[in-house]
């Protein structure tokens, strides 16, 4: 074979990349490659997740009626990625998990902090007293912080106003309460703002790093999570699943990792077994990319105390 | 439902957990994670999604068609190893080879792929970087990405040519 370079056709296929967040230029030069976008209507939240694009599951797990009606599925390798591991939430099973005893861990920290400076709950609370229903708005916009806040971020902040304390996110202190804070909104629908102009602008760049290539391998976050790449494909012993409903979990116990983990530790798990460089949480792009990914599971519950 | 964690499994380890926190904690705090010792490969010579990083900042490595330079000079037996390893080729993570444990299914069954006709030297190009035939293709380029070397690549294209 002529080593005759196909270079033109590649390159005329392929996305430029464009760096367009927060006023810095846009590199249209820098040759940058991207999977091939599904049309995501951010209206529709979790409903999305009934596209064949994204591998049709959305009626195994929508409710708990549903599970129970697939349950046999359990166990099945051929068929148990379809109930995109939602059967491992809440109580849904008959036994205890340890996410429970993380969600005690977590109450008994909140307590003992909100007790020594009750500045702390009406920091988290945002004067209110009762986080009831609260964490199923995150991630929002903070007018007063002028940023994107997630709940992870919101402890954080409110461990060092309040406190004094440095709660990092990615931290025990700081996955503790949060799996506390967001379990005072378990089985309340999440309810992500796509009105506000800042979250819409946070999830359009979530949305530019799911198609993104990144990496040795190459991949982006689509090609394990669109029907296009590996999603309901045999992946070695593993299934990609869809990522609508993904975001109502965590903070989650992570059974192979004895621990619990928040959603953006395992967007950076994520990012280093595809040998891509991973990011602290907090980061300001995990961030956009857990907007994009929790209004995929708007109007789906708030699913912790979770394992996996 | 069906329940998911049996008691013998899940207790061991969290009494362990329980027992390390008893010793390491304080009031308010509880025990951090051993740091890890080991040093992690950091991956930042490709691109990755940070807007501030200089990975962030890396072009994507162009595709390439490889010319295959004869004569092929692979060890079929090497190749093997390398696709199946999962720290080298990882080939076995999307095709099913000889010897696959758990292979995945995303890929085409190469266990015969040396009865399908292929010139070494396509299938040399096809596994150095296969997005010159296919721009969307969610194989790595195993070539142009450094995850195998020259010879290396050559290994894995003298055991899929033996595989009949």
């Amino acid at each position: 074979m002529a080593g005759k370079l196909l270079l033109h056709g590649t390159l005329a296929l392929a996305t430029l990349f464009a760096v367009s967040a927060n006023g810095q230029a846009t590199e249209g030069d820098t040759y940058r490659e991207t999977y091939p976008r599904v049309a995501i209507d951010p209206a529709r939240g979790v409903a999305g997740g009934a596209d064949p694009a994204f591998g049709s599951t959305l009626q195994y797990w929508e409710s708990d009626e549903a599970l129970e009606r697939h349950k046999h599925w359990i166990g099945d390798p051929a068929h148990e990625w379809k109930l995109n591991w939602k059967f491992m939430d809440l109580d849904r099973s008959d036994d205890m998990h340890p996410g429970y005893l993380a969600l005690d861990k977590g109450e008994k920290l909140f307590n003992f902090w909100a007790k020594r400076e009750p500045g702390f709950r009406t920091c988290l609370g945002e004067g209110k007293t009762d986080l009831k229903g609260l964490a199923a708005g995150y991630p929002k916009y903070d007018p007063k912080l002028k940023k994107i806040m997630t709940v992870e971020s919101r402890i954080e902040h409110c461990a060092q106003t309040a406190l004094w304390e440095t709660f990092k996110q990615g931290s025990p202190e700081n996955n503790l309460i949060a799996l506390y804070f967001r379990a005072q909104s378990a089985n309340m629908p999440i309810k992500v703002d796509t009105t506000s102009p800042e979250i819409m602008a946070a999830y359009r760049r979530g949305e530019n790093i799911f198609y993104a290539k990144a990496g040795q391998y190459n991949f982006s976050c689509a090609s394990c999570h669109t029907t296009s790449g590996l999603l309901g494909q045999r992946f070695r012993g593993q299934v990609p699943t869809s990522p609508f409903g993904d975001a109502a979990h965590f903070p989650t116990y992570r059974v192979g990792l004895g621990d619990i983990e928040s959603l953006q530790q395992r967007f950076m798990r994520c990012n280093l077994q595809a040998r891509t460089r991973g990011l602290p949480p907090g980061n300001p792009d995990y961030t956009d990319l857990e907007v994009f990914y929790t209004v995929l599971s708007n109007d789906y519950p708030v699913s912790v105390p979770s394992a996996r | 439902m069906k329940a998911l964690f049996k008691k013998g499994r899940r207790m061991l380890p969290l009494l362990a957990a329980v027992a390390l926190a008893g010793c390491a904690a304080q009031a308010g705090k509880p025990a951090s994670p051993a740091p890890k010792t080991a040093k992690a490969p950091e991956f930042s010579e490709w691109p990755c999604l940070s807007r501030s990083l200089p990975c962030g900042q890396l072009p994507t490595r162009a595709p390439v068609q490889k010319a295959l330079a004869e004569p092929l000079n692979g060890d079929p037996a090497r190749g093997k190893a390398l696709a199946n390893e999962r720290s080298k080729g990882n080939c076995v993570a999307c095709h099913v080879v000889q010897g696959a444990v758990q292979p995945g299914s995303k890929g085409p069954d190469l266990s015969a792929y040396g009865t399908w006709n292929r010139s070494d030297a396509e299938t040399y190009a096809l596994v150095y970087d296969m997005r010159w035939r296919n721009p969307d293709t969610v194989m790595p380029p195993a070539g142009t990405n450094q995850i195998l070397t020259e010879q290396e690549v050559r290994d894995v294209v003298a055991f899929l040519q033996s595989s009949k």
